[in-house]
This record gives C-alpha cells, sequence and structure tokens, in this order.
C-alpha cells in the first residue's frame, strides 16, 4: 500500500533525474567532439545562419516593443514621484539584465529549438541519424555540435541587438511620446548602466543558448514514435527549454551576479 | 582468410525483460546474397542494428573478418563499420541534401577524394541504379522505390564489403520491387561484395538468395540455400511458407 | 548570399552596438576604470551611493567606487580622474541636487602646492547639518526675521521718510564694506561659524527656546540697542556718514570678540550653568523688541512708500550676496539675516 502511494510520486521525480543526467552526458559529448576534428565549419554556418539570420526579426520586434512598453509602464509608475528621469536607467537596466537574455532566449526556443526538435525528431524517425552512424559518422558531432555552439554563439549575438533596439525603444517612447527630459533620460541611463550589466546578460545569453540547444536537440535526437512522436519532441523542447532557461535564469542571477 | 565474413555467436539481445534474440547462430559468407527471413517483429532489425553496432547484445559474439565487435568502443567500432554500406528501409536519405550530395556524402567525409573524382564515383554508382538523370532532385521529390535506388548507390558509394539491406522491398508496389530485386542482385553480380538483406517477402527474397535463413522467435530455424529451405521439414520454416502461398498462384509453390 | 555573409554581417553588427553601448556606458564602468583612488571618512553616507558623482566646482571628476564601514564610520573610496589634482587640504562636502535629489559629493580645493596621491586621505570633511536640521534652522530664523521686521516697521514713522531712504543708501554702502569684511576675515568667519554650528548642535533640544545663533548675536544686539540714541541721530544727519563708518569699525571688533571668545564660547556649550545666560539673552532681545515697539507710533506710515520697500530689497540682495560668500557654511545664513536686519 505505502508502494503504492509513493512510487506515483517518485515517478516524475526519477525521471526527471534521469532526463537531466542524460542531457547532462550529451553536453559532454558535445563538449568532447567540439575539439576533436576534423572541423567542418560548413554546418556550423548553416546553423548560425538559422539560428541567429533568421531569427534576427522576430528578436528585434520584441525587443524593441518590450523596450516601449516597459518605458510606458514605468513612466506612469516614475511619474507619481515626479521622477520621470529614471525611465530610461529602469529601461536599460531591466533590459540588459534581464529581458533582452530571457526574451531573445525565449524567442529563439520556439523559432529555432522547436525546428531542431523537429528536424532532428524526423532524421531519428527516418533513420537518418542510424545512417550516420552507420556511415561511421558520429550524430552528436555531425548534428548536435554545430546547433549546440550555434545557439551558444548566436543568442547573446541576438542578445545584443535585442538589449540596443529594446533601450531605442524605451527612448522612443519615453522622449519622443512622453516627452521626457533627453538629457536627464540619456544621463541617468548612462551613469547607473554599468558594463557589467550588459556583460553579465550577455554570459547569461550564452548559457540559455546552451540550454536551448542542447535541450532541443537531445528532445529531437532521442525522439520515439513515429510522426507522433516527433510533435512530442518539438512540444517538450520548447517546453522544457523554456522551463528550464527561467529557472536558470533565476539561479545565475541570484548566485552569479 | 576462409569465405565467411560474418560469424554470430550464441546472440542474446532482450528488451524490457522480453527476449528478442534468443541465441542466434549464423555463418555469412564472402560475396554471396544471405537473406534473412522471420516475421514481422520477430527480431530482424534488431539483428541487423547487432551487426553494425547500433545496439549492444546482452551476450555472444559477432565476428566480422576475425574481429569481436561487441566489446569494441564506438571509436574502434567505426573502423569495423567502414566495411559497411547501408540500405535503410525507408532509404533514410538526408533530407537537406539532394540526390548527388546524398550520395557524395560518405565520399566527403572519409575520402579526401578531389570534386572530380567525388563527382565521376557518385554518377558511376548512380548509373548503376539507373539514376543518373536525377542528381539535382531532392529526397522529397522522388518516389519510394527512387529513394531505395539512391540509398542503395549511397551504401555502395565507398565500396564497402558488405552490404546490409533492411526490409529493401517493403511498402514497394510488387512491379517497382522486382526491379529493386533485380538492382540488388545485378550489383551483387557486378561488384561481388557480401550483401545480407533482411526481409519477410520470401517469394522476392528466393529469387535472388543464394543462402536463406529463417529466424523465428529469437533463433535461426533453418538456413540454406532457397532449395534446402524449401525441402526443409520443420514446422516453424513450413508454416511460414505456406502463409505466403497465394491461391490461384503458383508463388508459394516455388 | 552565403550562410557566411549573412551570419558575418549579423555579428560584424552586434559588435559594433556592443562597443558602442560600451562606450557610452562605460565611462565610469570596468572597462576605462581608470584613475586614482583617495579615501574619505565621513560620518554619515545616507544618501550616497556607489557610482555617487563627485563635482570640484560643479564638474564631475570622479566617482564614488567603494562604501564601506570603519570603526562606526563611513569609509569611502572615491575614484578620481587621473587628470585631476587635488590640493592635499581640500575639503569634502555632502551635497544633494536640489532638496529631494540625490546626494553627490563637492571637493572644495584648498591652496596647498602638494596634491593628494593616490590612496591618500581627505581628512578635511565639512560637517553639514542634515536637512531636517537645515530646514528647522530655517525655520526658526525665518519665524525671527519675520518677528524682527514686524517690529521694525512699527519703529518707522513719517518724518523718517526721507531719512530712511537716505540712511538705507548709506547701508547699501556700509553692507558693501561688511561684505568686504566678510571676504577678508573669511577664515575667521569659518571658524566662528563651525563653533556656532557645534554649538547649536549641542543647543539642539534648546533649539524652538533658543536659537545657537543668537547666543553668538547677543553681544552685537546689545551694542546695537545701546547705540539706539545714535541711529536716530544718524538718520538725521547727513554728516553722520563717518559714524556709520564707525559702526562698522566696531562691528568689526565685536566680531573680534567673538572670535576671541572662542575659548569662552567653547566652555559656553559645555557649561550648564550658562544655560541661564542664554535664557537671559533671550529676555534682553525681548525687552529690545519691546521697546522698538514702543516707536510704533511715530514711525507709522513710513512703509506704504514703494521706493523705500524696493531699497530694502536692494539692501537685502546686498546682505544676501555678501552671505553667499559663505554660502557653505548654512549657518551662516542666519547669522546674514540677522546683519540684514540690524542694517
Amino acid at each position: 500500500m505505502f508502494e503504492g502511494f509513493v512510487k506515483p510520486l517518485f515517478k516524475p521525480v526519477t525521471y526527471a533525474a534521469s532526463e537531466f543526467g542524460r542531457v547532462f552526458f550529451m553536453l559532454m559529448e558535445v563538449a568532447y567532439w567540439t575539439f576533436r576534428g576534423p572541423f567542418k565549419f560548413n554546418n556550423l554556418f548553416k546553423q548560425m545562419e538559422f539560428i541567429g539570420v533568421k531569427s534576427l526579426g522576430i528578436v528585434i520586434i520584441t525587443g524593441g516593443f518590450t523596450g516601449m512598453v516597459l518605458a510606458l509602464q514605468t513612466y506612469y509608475g516614475f511619474r507619481r514621484f515626479s521622477s520621470e528621469g529614471l525611465v530610461g536607467v529602469t529601461v536599460a537596466l531591466s533590459v540588459t539584465r534581464e529581458l533582452g537574455p530571457v526574451l531573445t532566449a525565449l524567442m529563439v526556443t520556439g523559432r529555432a529549438g522547436s525546428a531542431m526538435a523537429a528536424e532532428l525528431g524526423s532524421m531519428r524517425v527516418t533513420e537518418q541519424i542510424d545512417a550516420l552512424t552507420v556511415m561511421a559518422l558520429s550524430p552528436v558531432k555531425y548534428l548536435i555540435v554545430p546547433r549546440v555552439l550555434a545557439s551558444l554563439f548566436m543568442v547573446p549575438i541576438l542578445t545584443i541587438i535585442a538589449d540596443f533596439v529594446g533601450i531605442i525603444g524605451g527612448y522612443f517612447v519615453g522622449v519622443k511620446l512622453l516627452g521626457i527630459n533627453e538629457g536627464i533620460f540619456v544621463n541617468k541611463m548612462v551613469r547607473y548602466v554599468d558594463l557589467d550589466d550588459i556583460y553579465n546578460g550577455l554570459a547569461k545569453a550564452a548559457v540559455f543558448g546552451v540550454i536551448l540547444g542542447l535541450i532541443s536537440c537531445y528532445k529531437g535526437f532521442y525522439t520515439k514514435g513515429g510522426a507522433e512522436g516527433v510533435g512530442k519532441a518539438t512540444t517538450e523542447a520548447v517546453v522544457v527549454s523554456s522551463v528550464t532557461i527561467l529557472i536558470s535564469d533565476y539561479l545565475l542571477t541570484s548566485l552569479l551576479f | 582468410m576462409d569465405d565467411t565474413t560474418i560469424r554470430i555467436v550464441d546472440l542474446y539481445k532482450s528488451f524490457n525483460g522480453q527476449k528478442v534474440l534468443d541465441g542466434i547462430n549464423l555463418d555469412v559468407k564472402r560475396g554471396k546474397i544471405t537473406v534473412i527471413i522471420g516475421k514481422s517483429g520477430g527480431g530482424k532489425s534488431v539483428l541487423m542494428k547487432h551487426l553494425i553496432g547500433l545496439l549492444k547484445p546482452d551476450s555472444g559474439e559477432i565476428w566480422i573478418d576475425g574481429t569481436e565487435i561487441t566489446k569494441l568502443n564506438e571509436r574502434e567500432l567505426n573502423q569495423v563499420r567502414m566495411k559497411f554500406g547501408m540500405l535503410f528501409q525507408e532509404a533514410a536519405l538526408f533530407d537537406s541534401m539532394n540526390v548527388f550530395e546524398n550520395v557524395a556524402f560518405p565520399l566527403r567525409e572519409h575520402t579526401r577524394l578531389q570534386q572530380k573524382e567525388i563527382k565521376r564515383t557518385v554518377e558511376e554508382k548512380l548509373k548503376a541504379v539507373g539514376l543518373l538523370a536525377f542528381t539535382e532532385k531532392l529526397p522529397s521529390e522522388l518516389s519510394g522505390g527512387m529513394k531505395k535506388r539512391v540509398g542503395l548507390a549511397r551504401a555502395l558509394a565507398l565500396d564497402p564489403d558488405i552490404v546490409l539491406f533492411d526490409e529493401p522491398t517493403s511498402a514497394l508496389d510488387p512491379v517497382i520491387s522486382l526491379t529493386i530485386e533485380d538492382l540488388i542482385k545485378e550489383t551483387q553480380t557486378r561488384f561481388q561484395k557480401t550483401y545480407v538483406v533482411i526481409s519477410h517477402d520470401i517469394a522476392g527474397m528466393f529469387r535472388i538468395a543464394d543462402t536463406v535463413a529463417m529466424l523465428n522467435n529469437g533463433k535461426i530455424v533453418a538456413a540454406g540455400s532457397p532449395y534446402e529451405i524449401k525441402r526443409n521439414g520443420q514446422e516453424a520454416v513450413k508454416e511460414f511458407l505456406k502463409a505466403t502461398k497465394i491461391p490461384g498462384f503458383a508463388g508459394g509453390e516455388l | 548570399m552565403s550562410s557566411e555573409f549573412k551570419v558575418g554581417v549579423l555579428v560584424l553588427m552586434a559588435i559594433v552596438v556592443l562597443f558602442y553601448m560600451s562606450f557610452r556606458v562605460g565611462k565610469y564602468g570596468t572597462l576605462t576604470r581608470s584613475g586614482y583612488e583617495v579615501v574619505v571618512h565621513l560620518p554619515d553616507v545616507a544618501g550616497l551611493d556607489i557610482k555617487s558623482p563627485v563635482e570640484l566646482a560643479g564638474v564631475e571628476i570622479g566617482a564614488v567606487h567603494k562604501l564601506s564601514l570603519d570603526e562606526y564610520r563611513a569609509k569611502a573610496s572615491l575614484l578620481i580622474k587621473d587628470n585631476v589634482k587635488i590640493p592635499t587640504d581640500s575639503k569634502l562636502v555632502i551635497r544633494s541636487f536640489g532638496i529631494l535629489g540625490d546626494k553627490y559629493l563637492a571637493i572644495v580645493p584648498g591652496q596647498a602646492k602638494t596634491f593628494l596621491k593616490p590612496g591618500d586621505e581627505i581628512t578635511n570633511v565639512v560637517a553639514v547639518a542634515d536637512y531636517d536640521q537645515m530646514f528647522r534652522n530655517v525655520q526658526s530664523a525665518a519665524e525671527n526675521f519675520s518677528d524682527v521686521m514686524g517690529q521694525f516697521k512699527g519703529m518707522i514713522g513719517d518724518q523718517e521718510k526721507s531719512n530712511l531712504k537716505e540712511s538705507l543708501q548709506n547701508i547699501k554702502v556700509v553692507s558693501g564694506e561688511f561684505k568686504e569684511m566678510v571676504t577678508q576675515n573669511k577664515t575667521n568667519v569659518t571658524r566662528i561659524v563651525s563653533n556656532v554650528a557645534q554649538a547649536s548642535d549641542k543647543f539642539g533640544p534648546l533649539a524652538d527656546k533658543a536659537d545657537a545663533a543668537f547666543t553668538g548675536i547677543n553681544s552685537i544686539v546689545r551694542g546695537v540697542e545701546e547705540g539706539k540714541g545714535s541711529l536716530g541721530l544718524l538718520v538725521k544727519d547727513e554728516t553722520l556718514y563717518n559714524d556709520a563708518r564707525d559702526t562698522v569699525a566696531s562691528l568689526k571688533t565685536i566680531s573680534a570678540e567673538i572670535e576671541q571668545g572662542k575659548g569662552t564660547l567653547g566652555k559656553l556649550v559645555k557649561d550648564e550653568t550658562l544655560y541661564t545666560d542664554a535664557e537671559a539673552t533671550m529676555k534682553s532681545i525681548k525687552e529690545m523688541t519691546e521697546s522698538m515697539n514702543k516707536g510704533q507710533g511715530t514711525l507709522g506710515k513710513l512703509m506704504k512708500d514703494d521706493t523705500l520697500a524696493t531699497e530694502a530689497e536692494k539692501t537685502m540682495k546686498k546682505v544676501q550676496r555678501a552671505a553667499d560668500s559663505v554660502q557653505e557654511q548654512v549657518p551662516i545664513t542666519v547669522l546674514g539675516t540677522i546683519f540684514g536686519i540690524l542694517f
């Protein structure tokens, strides 16, 4: 009776733990193959284009509107204390430290992570991954390393863009639409935003890049059960990546920065 | 070297307590077509995945040209895999590459050939499977039979000693099946490689097989030439052969 | 276009943007964190923060780099730009942008020919009353001022109208000289003021009864009270302009006396019994204002004249300017106000 009661409770825990273990093992494999030749940069560049260049539009839109709405919201708050000048700082700090990296990572997860999981998933169910193995090629090296590396590099790159566009968006709304004094807006921002704020955000973005690349690839790579399995893998890739990004964001922010 | 290229000794494998391979013993002769016949879900694919190291057995040995492969690590295994070519059930062509690139892929990854030589080799293989006119097509634009042919050209690209075929005629209509069977026979005759085919299509395979092995309940119940198998008195063999008889046709009488 | 090209363009774009942002933000950031550090101990750094600016003559020359606790005092490390040399006898004041604005540190440069080296300490920290205290002082000063003004208003009668105008003219001159005097004796005044500030700190609890400033002014008031008759003469007689000069001279001596009385004042601060003296002083001030009140009838309508008002305003401005020159020490404003009233 006791066992019957406890088992269902433990099952998700053991599942999560072993899942984490397998993802970690895959990370080790990726690290191993990253530094083993022969290096073919073709694939890496293709993935960088897919993850980076093709996500640019959505990242610009996300970053821009985030900065704009932040300016709008904080303006209504700060106006009560006649400190509208602080809108710029608030927007810049929120965007560089938090929203830039997190929203970029989430958007890339939604756009590229899901696509990676779907692609690898369909390669798994049509035995293309086995075909690579049979050809004496490591599927990890050939398929996963370029994807993980590409998202490791491109998420920070996109985050820079998102940060910048977000601040511009905040500036546009704050200064041009709401009429906050430009000098105060900019000077406060420049004074109170530190280089560390930007670089810590980028460091987080790099971690998010690895997380989303790795989890999406993992979910796709171990897809089971045909076309239905691919759909399931895609959904799980997005959900698990997003949740992991948000959790690790909190951990990183509280522990490291 | 003797004429046995693959020797399987007492191979056991179970998934979740269910025995799939229950003591397989089989020799595959060099330069011949060996067909492993069995029911769907009877462990044929599992057996084939063991041959190429995609699965590890619970116990038993697999010898490829005098090398025992079940204890090898991934790197050593890759050395052995270089001897193999494999045609997958769904051809497993890379979706992102066109026909030419699919066939050229093993050459690019494993040889230092110049582009010109690669082109020559690829065209030779594609000509052998009769698809020279389709080099620029993507896999999604090909029919099932054409995909199989490209898959065969890719499997042959590196001139492997052993070529594995996983259900080469499944999901194909009878006419196309026939051409694929002919193509297998034809290329084998031309290149004189060892072919291992797994299939449940007794009628088709008996036409091309040099040796037939019957897999039933995780064991090889009979092995020999198609003629010998047909004369085999075992219940399991008889039953299987009977199942393929179609009333009014001679197929089952082969 | 190849993937390499597109990726390259994106990465380049991002690097340019990153450089731009780093450049804009990096003025006091980690990358360009150059400059030298000087240390200062402060009694209270509430409202100051890391990166609060350090200004000299209103120009930003650095920022607070570190704040820490050092034996019940706050220790602030300031990062000063390399090209700014600070004389060793410079003073440091905590100020704020506007009344509710952020605090910052101002450095008042000294005269020394030697300069602070990295790691040196600015020892001369000017204690500044915090805002609550300052507001209280200003309030009581303003109350006193309005009292006195009211009495002064009553003091002036019809006859004195034109004479007062003249005398105000004279006062202008006099206050100009007072200004001079203040600037000449700046250091002395500063010292007096800091003493007074100390005194006012000690008398904090009694603030509603006796503003510390009044203690310092006590003797001056008495002197003026005695010279009340002469003031009447001064107003009537043109030739008595010279007497005004004399008054200024005597004021000088008064302030010198205060200055000499520094020791006494120190004792005064400590001595409990002198509290009663302070009360007595308050009484005498009251007496004085009462006697001023008696002159009400004669000086009645004089205040209706516009020109007189503008003259008074100008005079006040003069006094204010004089006070401005010693503005760093807030209590002097109080002192200045009272001087203004006296003239």
